[in-house]
């Protein structure tokens, strides 16, 4: 090793590190991300669908979705207007009828620390719940 | 291999803090990883808290109980110091429950102090018409 030298290994390795730490810390960032939706999707997607059965109506089913998806998100601190909400039911929630509920929301992978989503490529997170319509229940 | 005597171990030397930078480095990068997760589940056991007394909770006690005894369950062994807030009325035709965590990741890593974490839920469930 030359005199000039001493120490080069050192910077070498704090400034290598460095580099490795920004992608690691953001990757850290968007898979926090990516499970925190994973969570309020199915949280949503199971409290829609209970709520959707009991509620009689092809109306009132839509306000119960609505409801449940906004209180999830709102729990997981998420913008309730990123999913994508499907609802199908075989037999327009009639006694013993089943219902889907599929929800979808985008993980933007490009965020910024302070400013978050910005625009470019997503991960899709979805969820589905499948529910039946109680055959004696009653209904709200 | 080193010609000059007054550099003789400098390598070692140099090894043994980038070594010490590194290890930091990756508690860093775990404790940050936990801090994240620990922020998830506690937001869902909230959540997941104020959805069972909705629909389990027969009266205000119980489902503040409830809500406890799930979040207990779910987050209790990650986050230290849990204190739960349950409030529960009934209004418009709902039954709401709202619920508050609070709690701390114990120290871990690099950073010797406890990270706060805190988390709200709302869950409301129509009343049927008797």
């Amino acid at each position: 090793m030359k005199r000039h030298e001493g120490g080069q290994a050192l910077m070498e390795t704090i400034l290598l590190s460095l580099i490795l730490l920004i992608p690691l810390i953001w990757t850290l960032g968007v898979l926090a991300d990516i499970h925190r939706v994973a969570l309020a999707a199915a949280a949503a997607a199971r409290d829609a669908g209970t709520e959707a059965v009991a509620a009689g109506t092809a109306p009132s089913a839509r306000r119960a979705v609505a409801r449940a998806i906004e209180s999830a998100f709102e729990s997981h601190r998420l913008d309730p207007d990123l999913a994508l909400v499907d609802i199908r039911s075989d037999g327009n929630l009639g006694r013993g009828t089943s219902l889907s509920v599929n929800i979808r929301v985008p993980v933007t992978i490009l965020q910024a620390p302070l400013l978050g989503r910005v625009a470019g490529p997503a991960i899709w997170v979805e969820a589905r719940h499948v529910a039946r319509v109680p055959l004696f229940g009653s209904r709200s | 291999m080193l010609t000059d005597p007054q550099q003789r171990g400098s390598s070692t030397v140099e090894a043994v803090f980038s070594i010490i930078f590194l290890v930091l480095l990756v508690l860093g990068a775990i404790e940050v990883s936990l801090a994240l997760y620990a922020r998830n589940v506690v937001m869902t056991s909230a959540h997941e808290g104020a959805r069972a007394a909705v629909e389990l909770g027969t009266d205000p006690a119980s489902a503040a109980a409830i809500a406890r005894s799930t979040i207990m369950r779910a987050a209790g062994g990650l986050v230290t110091d849990l204190e739960v807030t349950v409030l529960t009325e009934r209004s418009d035709g709902f039954r709401r429950v709202r619920v508050a965590v609070v709690g701390r990741i114990p120290p871990f890593g690099p950073v010797p102090v406890p990270i706060p974490l805190s988390a709200t839920a709302t869950a409301a469930q129509a009343v049927p018409v008797r």
